[in-house]
């Protein structure tokens, strides 16, 4: 007779099972979770061709970066919701620690004028930018390919926004220590929207992020803002701003920076497995590498024009450009 | 606000550390008590001092058209222009700070209550109709958590109110862990039982009940816009229906004792409400700027969907699979609570009217889940798990004083199913013909059965083609957008079509991914058909 094989129990999930290996915690709970991605043809359980369906079949299934298994990918961290949490809410303990300690040893009133001017022109406008990043990771969560990468970008959209919200935190804690000190207009947490839109600081870094995130194709999409804006705004903001800081007496926004920087770290690590990954399909490096044409100028003109507005800062602009070349080619580009 | 935060952060963090040391008695408790640290002058600023800076974010783009930044089609803002956006006003507020500490507390209990338990014997001394709803809960669930995160995250992207995208970052984080928790635990069941395989894969197959779970959760969320998403997602869907699924189950699973997915649906309820709050604010912008009739379209398409899935996932879970004995309300009840109670209370105090298939929704309280789970028990070699039939002597009893008239219509069909059991012949039990799906719910078109037969197709001819639905709420929402639903076919439909090749039961398993060891059967073995059959012989 043929009748099938009855299914036995199995240790793990059968798509895990056949690899002989017990699985971690974060396969278990990470690993080929997307549907939309089963069926080419049709992403939703509904009309193959309507609105919907159709940019999820143009900028995911029809982007010319291609991998036979992109759910093949691990995030080198592999973090998981339950570590994450565990990792920032200590990460918080320290910086809300250091916001506490500055604040009580009367660190603001410490501050020299002119460096406080060069805050409200070069630090808290900032908020925009980290706000456009975070944005833009939540565009890609929707878009990647596999749940291992969208999980990334899900973590690394939190990060942004625990960027933007220090950066909130010190534009108040500036504007009631500063409030009638000659400082309208362009004040903290008043004249930030302007100066994001027109000041010559933050021009590039917005024409950055304003295409980047106008862009739907989830691998240029990705290669906008996690190869070049990303490590535009990590080299020139939080490294070029952080060195500023510490040479104008502001160890507070130093010391700040560099906690964000842990995350950046933690993004390059696991956007260069990924990157590693692409290149291992042959059709992949042209892609990436044209995307990069195009992209890099842009982020290198950013951080040209920002770090020109740091003061105390010999060509902080050519080593930011320097340094994200640097990393791009450690991941093979 | 913060400075006691922080405090008590701290205290968190040592009680953290001693729960994951164990249980290993008084002197380390005594340790932590020294350990408090040293109480100080904070200097903190208050969350409400900076959180209007952190959602204000908003520019105007100039390198990109707005239009480009915030296209149509994923943010569908209806055409209320970003400025009147600003307004937008999430009524509850959170940080980051305070959000990665309170997850961080909530998943070491969730987890730990998990660990204590691994060790007890509820899973293998669970009724075996307790083991099934949590395969369909875990398989209906899980997944479809995760799809919500992509939907959250469009919000948080697409969304044109910076409050909103914040706190649909949250949202996305929240279903992130939804979706890890409600892996993490069927796995540890996975070596027990192969079909909590399904907790993971039948998303990813052509099971009908998956379809019909991709087809809501899809046109709930998936394939919608940001401003849909805050209505459709989290108002209706989450507001409404998902309490059903998680507080009615919670208390059920209590009284069955097993606390482990008591907590663990609890803690995710914790979640959803405060991220289904994303959707009240979205609405009054929506209203304020005069477009009432669309919002009330979305809220009429979202509650109709909703209660369709949730009729079928929840109802035949609280009224047969759950054991009679620890059942705390009916389906009904908790739907008249929930649904008309409550819900209804949100709708109106938004300035939303009723939906217009209002009275005839609460009329399917009635009859719809019955229904439903005659389909699921008569096709039960289809499913990812073994339904339990329910209907003991006792739980007619208890089904007729729910429902009364019970016995006369859905009780006149299993009669026959019982005799035919009764007598020896469980191959007349199955199913010989294909059901007629329903092209909205791609659930088999079903109602009473018996002395009050009302079973009836509502089709609609659309370009040529002839669809079928299970009521003229279904009907309705496809004449709404028909291009979103046209190309669509069920998996009869696909049967019909020659998709699903042998063109017989074993062909449509194979097409469902459903394998011997995996295909589901009675629950009990039909060991509940002794009753009658003793009834019988006493009376012989």
């Amino acid at each position: 007779m043929n009748q099938p094989a009855i299914a036995q129990p199995l240790k793990t999930w059968s798509h895990l099972a056949a690899r002989r290996r017990k699985p971690s915690e974060y396969e278990i709970v990470s690993t080929n979770l997307h549907y939309t991605t089963d069926r080419p043809d049709a992403p939703f359980e509904l009309d193959p061709d309507f609105p919907p369906a159709q940019w999820f079949k143009t900028h995911r299934n029809a982007s010319p970066l291609k991998h036979a298994d992109w759910n093949a990918f691990r995030d080198p961290d592999e973090m998981v919701y339950r570590t994450y949490n565990m990792l920032q809410d200590g990460q918080e303990n320290y910086v809300f620690g250091l916001l506490d300690q500055f604040s009580e040893r009367g660190h603001d009133a410490m501050l020299e004028r002119a460096w406080v001017r060069h805050l409200a022109h070069i630090y808290t406008p900032a908020r925009y930018l980290f706000h456009a990043l975070q944005m833009g990771s939540a565009y890609l969560c929707q878009m990647a390919p596999a749940s291992t990468i969208s999980n990334a970008a899900t973590y690394q959209t939190a990060d942004s926004l625990r960027w933007l919200t220090h950066t909130a935190y010190r534009t108040a804690e500036l504007a009631k220590r500063f409030e009638g000190q000659g400082f309208e207009g362009q004040g903290f947490g008043t004249g930030e929207r302007a100066v994001w839109e027109t000041d010559p600081a933050w021009q590039g870094l917005r024409e950055l992020v304003e295409r980047g995130l106008a862009t739907y194709d989830w691998g240029e999409h990705f290669v906008a803002m996690n190869l070049v804006a990303r490590p535009a705004v990590e080299e020139a903001v939080l490294r070029g701003l952080g060195q500023a800081a510490r040479h104008n007496g502001d160890t507070l926004l130093a010391l700040l920076c560099d906690a964000q920087l842990v995350d950046a770290d933690r993004h390059r690590r696991w956007t260069g497995a990924l990157v590693k990954m692409m290149l291992d399909s042959a059709g992949n490096r042209p892609v990436l590498e044209g995307w990069l044409a195009k992209w890099a100028p842009l982020g290198d003109a950013a951080m040209e024009a920002y770090s020109a507005h740091l003061p105390d800062a010999r060509d902080a602009g050519g080593l930011a450009r320097d340094a994200a070349g640097a990393y791009r080619q450690s991941i093979g580009l | 606000m913060l400075q006691s935060k922080i405090r008590q952060r701290r205290m968190a963090v040592a009680f953290i550390l001693l729960i994951e040391r164990g249980d290993d008695g008084s002197s380390q408790i005594g340790a932590e008590k020294n350990d408090k640290p040293e109480e100080h002058a904070m200097a903190l600023l208050d969350r409400s001092e900076w959180y209007d800076l952190a959602r204000s974010t908003n520019w105007t783009p100039t390198f990109v058209t707005d239009e480009d930044l915030f296209p149509d089609v994923m943010t569908g803002a209806q055409g209320v222009p970003a400025e009147k956006w600003e307004v937008y006003d999430e009524p509850y507020k959170t940080s980051f700070p305070e959000y990665v500490s309170i997850q961080r507390e909530k998943d070491a209990g969730a987890y730990s209550v998990k660990a204590a338990l691994q060790r007890s014997r509820i899973f293998d001394d669970a009724d075996p109709g307790w083991r099934s709803i949590l395969k369909s809960h875990y398989g209906a669930i899980a997944l479809g958590e995760y799809a919500a995160m992509s939907a959250e995250a469009r919000m948080a992207r697409f969304g044109r109110a910076p409050g909103m995208r914040n706190m649909a970052t949250f949202g996305m984080m929240d279903e992130n862990r939804h979706a890890q928790l409600q892996l993490f635990f069927p796995h540890e069941y996975c070596p027990k039982d192969r079909q909590f395989d399904w907790g993971h894969k039948a998303y990813h197959t052509n099971e009908w009940a998956a379809i019909a779970a991709r087809h809501a959760f899809d046109d709930l969320f998936m394939a919608r816009s940001a401003t849909d998403i805050a209505v459709m997602l989290t108002f209706a869907f989450e507001t409404g229906f998902t309490n059903m699924q998680f507080l009615g189950l919670a208390a059920d699973a209590a009284e069955a004792g097993d606390y482990t997915f008591s907590s663990l649906i609890s803690s995710i309820q914790t979640d959803e409400s405060r991220h289904a709050q994303i959707g009240g604010p979205a609405l009054q912008v929506l209203i304020a700027n005069g477009r009432k009739a669309e919002a009330q379209k979305l809220v009429d398409v979202a509650i109709g969907r909703a209660w369709r899935i949730f009729c079928i996932l929840t109802g035949p879970s609280m009224d047969y699979n759950t054991p009679l004995a620890h059942r705390k309300q009916s389906f009904k009840e908790f739907m008249q609570e929930w649904i008309v109670g409550q819900f209804e209370r949100a709708l109106i105090d938004l300035g939303l009217d009723l939906p217009w298939y209002w009275d005839k929704m609460i009329a399917e309280f009635d009859y719809q889940h019955h229904a439903y789970q005659m389909g699921l028990w008569f096709w039960r070699p289809t499913l990812w798990w073994n339904p339990a039939a329910g209907v003991t002597p006792d739980c007619r009893d208890w089904l007729e004083e729910k429902y009364p008239g019970w016995n006369d219509t859905f009780g006149k069909a299993w009669d026959v199913i019982i005799d035919n059991l009764a007598a020896g012949h469980p191959e007349r039990t199955f199913p010989q013909t294909l059901p007629i799906v329903c092209n909205m719910s791609q659930i088999p078109i079903c109602a009473v059965p018996g002395n009050r037969w009302n079973v009836k197709d509502y089709p609609l001819d659309y370009e040529g083609r002839l669809y079928h639905f299970n009521s003229e709420i279904d009907r309705w929402i496809f004449e709404q957008e028909p291009q979103r639903y046209r190309g669509h076919m069920t998996v009869v439909d696909r049967f019909l079509a020659g998709q699903i090749q042998p063109a017989d039961l074993s062909g449509a398993l194979a097409y469902m991914g459903l394998q011997p060891g995996e295909s589901g059967d009675d629950a009990h073995g039909y060991a509940w058909v002794e009753a009658y059959r003793n009834r019988r012989m006493a009376a012989e």
